[in-house]
């Protein structure tokens, strides 16, 4: 078990490389010692006349029983190694809630509502300012509950959007995949803001009668990063059981959560998030493999809760009129950027290419040894990547990311234009992202895609995919109504 | 090329060895050990008596005076004493609206305390946890509780933590089959589990009958505890894992919204707990027992029943069998020592020992579990085994099962084999020697005679 806490950023790359160095070395031991045996063994041969080899093989006839212990020692040795193996895990499909037009709620209808609802002046203007600026655009959805005025947070509206939402998700999944429910191993759902008893997840069991062995788990308030949670606690269980398959919900309830009072660092919410929901289908069998879209190739958390900052940075507590919202501090995009800096020490061996792993070494041991004024080098992740889906959790959270990661405009477009046709659907996002991508025919095989998405703890989560196959447009998604209009340019303010 | 030969034979038997190790490696870190548990005794100014009950009760001014004797009936009859612990905020008057704080410094009270104990009892530092899982069914605020308890104790940035909710009286059970499927995952592995129910924000405030019960029952109480599949440290481990079978019965729309949380006609959300919830919990617990009896029961056992089985289909009796009563036929004694049952009620205790065929000694723990704690949803399996534990009863090679029932409709188990002679206090410590007492009848039933006539 590790010891000492590794504080430096710096220090623990560094430590991060000699530990990757020395386990390439242990692993692969044997590996490496045959490799020039297997080349003696050549020469060898080479040297020799085909007269000796065929004397040499006439020889080897009489030690049968040789031969024959060989072959079975060989063959047990690749049943144990192909056994020990952890198990690839396959995304078959996943499809994401296309909210109906009913839903729609363009900036009029927002403000005409914040003006009934609200009796503060300033918090309307401020609500205003903040749509303005937030990069969403007219055609985002709020669920039924939230048209009245004001809006009716019950427990039945509650569960009715999450049976809107989900189900929704969940049958456009069937339709694509021909998936049979009872099939079904596992049932990992993340929703953060909203948990009855019994479960959502014991909902899902109700209406599409899953099985009674099924491992269900509900993941609750963790967070708009509670996607890749998910997808990595179904990771996790797909490893120990064997020709499984998982369903992975991800969604976030707005009803309940709406924010009725007049606090500003509590009003954010109420503009930015949006209806959505996302339901993915995880298989570790060697079918799947064939008609799978992505295969996964990493999985990484990060949880910056230790630091008081971090942890309060997204927090939920009442106002002092008693109302409960979730208010957003102003230190969250230089925290984000750590959170990001922090995932990256971890994801950046794993996915970045020899030589971008070389130069940022050099350029340490520069630093350290030659010039401490050496600018620090910062990895190109275009190289080992060739999509981005950065969580949709604001403007400024894109922009930060797209600055730190020097990332070019069509890198984050995806981001941007989920944003603006979706809202902010929390950690269904990163979802609607990768439909956009698909939908826009850019998904070759081979291409690599990293899911970012940041949550309240502050948790910053990585999900590294590999396409297996290429998507070819039309897609059939959220997108394919409207998938013609965009990009569209968003301007810094729209006026209101 | 002789040497070639023992050298290309020599490395092949190398790499054999190697990946059979690298296998033998694996499944030694498959166990799961309990390193310790530690149950929550709350502060004695947060005790309910049946007093105090009557007088919170009585503040719902919507409640008739039938309401009124009903739930108070409710309460003495219960099996509960006057120890129990209610959160503070409805002690003090809030039960109707608990601010947030209120809500999160009765569940913070609870993690803590236990987590304080823990990681001082086993030695353990809080940055050595490579896992933590929060289950609290009914409150999950932002950030999680997981992200309040690394705050707290500033744990490591790549701890896996995982925030279940919503899962009702049986997610102990559901936290440790997450932990198990991690540990197979990964080699020297160290989890902390935290299980407990939050009852300030779901005082029900109505006047549906359905509804009251889970104000009348519902006590304070929680558990931390630590897991590990590091076999360097079985030698101080408590308990090891042999198996858990979950069986979840929610395709049924009876079992599923037999008890489930809503509003009533008037809009005030409660935990509705229906007439068919005896019928759902029966179902399921078949269902478990029938997936749990081949692991847990040994092969002589399991030929009887078969035997009884072909038997009776055999002889076509004309009396009509249920599974549970064909479960009594299956004697779980032969392969387990002691049940730590949920204490969702006495009715409840009373009706899975008789389907388990029983006897007083065996159900004693969870009778007083109930009568000591009162019903700590999640958690009460943990004060169960601590009742056991105190009085002594786990010896080594003991087998230990918890069963417990849930929302959704859940029936959970898991075994436990006592890897060492346990004789620790815990909760019980200061009470146990007044087990089990002379009678489990109200003091009160005096005074609340009133009650019992109609």
């Amino acid at each position: 078990m590790p010891g000492a806490p590794l504080p430096e950023f710096s220090s623990s790359v560094k430590l991060k490389y000699v530990k990757l160095g020395y386990q390439y070395l242990v692993n692969n031991f044997v590996t490496l010692l045959l490799i020039p045996v297997m080349a003696a063994v050549y020469l060898e041969l080479a040297r020799m006349g085909s007269d000796e080899i065929m004397g040499l093989w006439r020889s080897l006839h009489l030690h049968l029983i040789h031969i024959l212990c060989s072959f079975f020692v060989i063959v047990f040795a690749a049943t144990v190694y192909l056994t020990s193996r952890p198990q690839p895990v396959y995304l078959v499909d996943y499809a994401c809630f296309r909210p109906p037009g009913t839903c729609r709620v363009p900036f009029s209808t927002f403000m005409e509502h914040t003006r009934l609802i609200s009796s503060d002046e300033k918090s309307v203007r401020f609500q205003m300012r903040i749509l303005e600026r937030s990069g969403l655009g007219e055609e985002t959805s709020l669920p039924p509950a939230n048209h009245y005025i004001p809006p009716r947070p019950t427990m039945e509206a509650s569960r009715a959007e999450a049976q809107l939402v989900i189900f929704s998700a969940i049958d456009d999944l069937v339709r694509k995949t021909g998936l049979r429910l009872k099939d079904i191993d596992i049932l990992v759902v993340n929703c953060s803001l909203f948990s009855p008893t019994p479960s959502l997840s014991a909902m899902i069991i109700n209406k599409y009668k899953l099985r009674g062995n099924v491992r269900s788990f509900n993941l609750s308030g963790m967070g708009c990063s509670a996607g890749l949670i998910s997808v990595d606690l179904a990771r996790d269980l797909l490893q120990v059981h064997r020709r499984s398959n998982a369903l992975v919900v991800s969604t976030e309830i707005i009803t309940p959560n709406f924010y009725a009072g007049n606090q500003r660092s509590m009003l954010l919410p109420n503009c930015l998030f949006r209806m959505g929901a996302a339901a993915i289908l995880l298989s570790n069998r060697r079918r799947d493999a064939r008609r799978a879209k992505y295969r996964l190739v990493h999985a990484v958390r990060t949880h910056k809760g230790a630091d008081d900052r971090a942890y309060r940075c997204v927090y939920q507590e009442e106002d002092a009129e008693g109302h409960s919202g979730i208010s957003l501090s102003k230190d969250l995009m230089a925290i984000a950027g750590e959170a990001l800096k922090s995932n990256i020490t971890t994801i950046g061996p794993l996915v970045l290419p020899m030589s971008e792993q070389l130069l940022f070494f050099l350029t340490l041991v520069g630093r350290k040894l030659i010039n401490p004024k050496w600018k620090p080098y910062i990895p190109d992740f275009k190289l080992a990547f060739e999509h981005f889906c950065i969580h949709a959790g604001g403007r400024a959270v894109i922009d930060e990311l797209q600055k730190n990661l020097e990332l070019s405009a069509e890198h984050v477009e995806a981001s941007r234009m989920t944003l603006h046709r979706f809202g902010n659907t929390s950690s269904s996002s990163l979802w609607y992202e990768l439909n956009y991508i698909e939908s826009k025919g850019r998904m070759r095989r081979g291409d690599r895609v990293w899911q970012i998405g940041f949550g309240s703890g502050f948790k910053c989560n990585s999900a590294v995919w590999k396409c297996l196959r290429a998507v070819k447009p039309p897609v059939d998604g959220p997108w394919s109504d409207c998938i013609d209009r965009y990009p569209v340019d968003i301007p810094e303010v729209v006026s209101l | 090329m002789d040497l070639l030969w023992t050298i290309s034979t020599a490395l092949l038997l190398c790499s054999l060895l190697s990946i059979l190790w690298k296998e033998s490696d694996r499944r030694r870190n498959r166990n799961c050990y309990l390193l310790d548990f530690v149950c929550y005794k709350p502060s004695d100014d947060r005790k309910l008596s049946t007093e105090l009950c009557s007088d919170i009760i009585a503040r719902n001014k919507r409640l008739s005076v039938p309401d009124y004797k009903f739930l108070l009936k409710v309460v003495v009859n219960s099996g509960i004493s006057e120890e129990t612990y209610g959160p503070r905020s409805i002690i003090e008057g809030r039960e109707e609206c608990p601010t947030h704080d209120d809500c999160v410094d009765e569940v913070d009270d609870c993690m803590y305390r236990t987590l304080d104990q823990l990681f001082l009892r086993t030695g353990v530092s809080p940055i050595d946890v490579d896992v933590l899982v929060v289950n609290v069914s009914m409150f999950a605020p932002s950030p999680s509780l997981t992200s309040r308890i690394v705050n707290r104790y500033s744990m490591r940035e790549d701890v896996k933590t995982f925030s279940l909710a919503g899962m009702g009286c049986s997610a102990s059970p559901i936290a440790i089959d997450l932990v198990n499927n991690i540990f197979k995952t990964r080699k020297r592995t160290l989890a902390v589990v935290v299980t407990s129910e939050s009852i300030a924000p779901n005082w029900y405030c109505g006047t549906d009958k359905s509804m009251m019960l889970g104000n009348c029952l519902f006590r304070s109480g929680g558990c931390s505890f630590m897991l590990t599949n590091d076999p360097s440290l079985r030698h101080r481990a408590k308990m090891s894992l042999k198996c858990l079978v979950r069986a979840h019965i929610g395709a049924d729309d009876d079992a599923y919204s037999c008890a489930i949380q809503k509003e009533d006609d008037e809009g005030r959300v409660g935990f509705h707990l229906s007439k068919s919830l005896p019928k759902a919990a029966v179902r399921a617990f078949a269902e478990n027992l029938q997936r749990l009896a081949p692991k847990v029961l040994p092969v002589g056992e399991l030929a009887l029943y078969a035997v009884r089985g072909l038997r009776h289909r055999l002889w076509r009796s004309k009396e009509a069998k249920t599974d549970a009563a064909t479960a009594a036929r299956v004697n779980f004694k032969s392969g387990v020592d002691h049940f730590c049952l949920h204490t969702g009620g006495a009715a409840v205790i009373d009706a899975v020992g008789r389907a388990l065929g029983l006897a007083k000694y065996d159900v004693e723990p969870a009778r007083m579990t109930l009568h000591r704690w009162g019903n700590t949803s999640a958690s009460s399996l943990w004060y169960v085994l601590g009742y056991m534990e105190a009085k002594k009863r786990l010896r080594r090679k003991d087998r230990v099962l918890m069963l417990s029932f849930g929302a959704g409709f859940k029936c959970n188990s898991c075994l436990w084999e006592v890897l060492r002679d346990l004789n620790d206090g815990g909760a019980w410590e200061d009470c146990i020697r007044a087990y089990p007492p002379q009678t489990l009848v109200n003091p009160f039933m005096e005074k609340f005679r009133w009650v019992k006539e109609a």
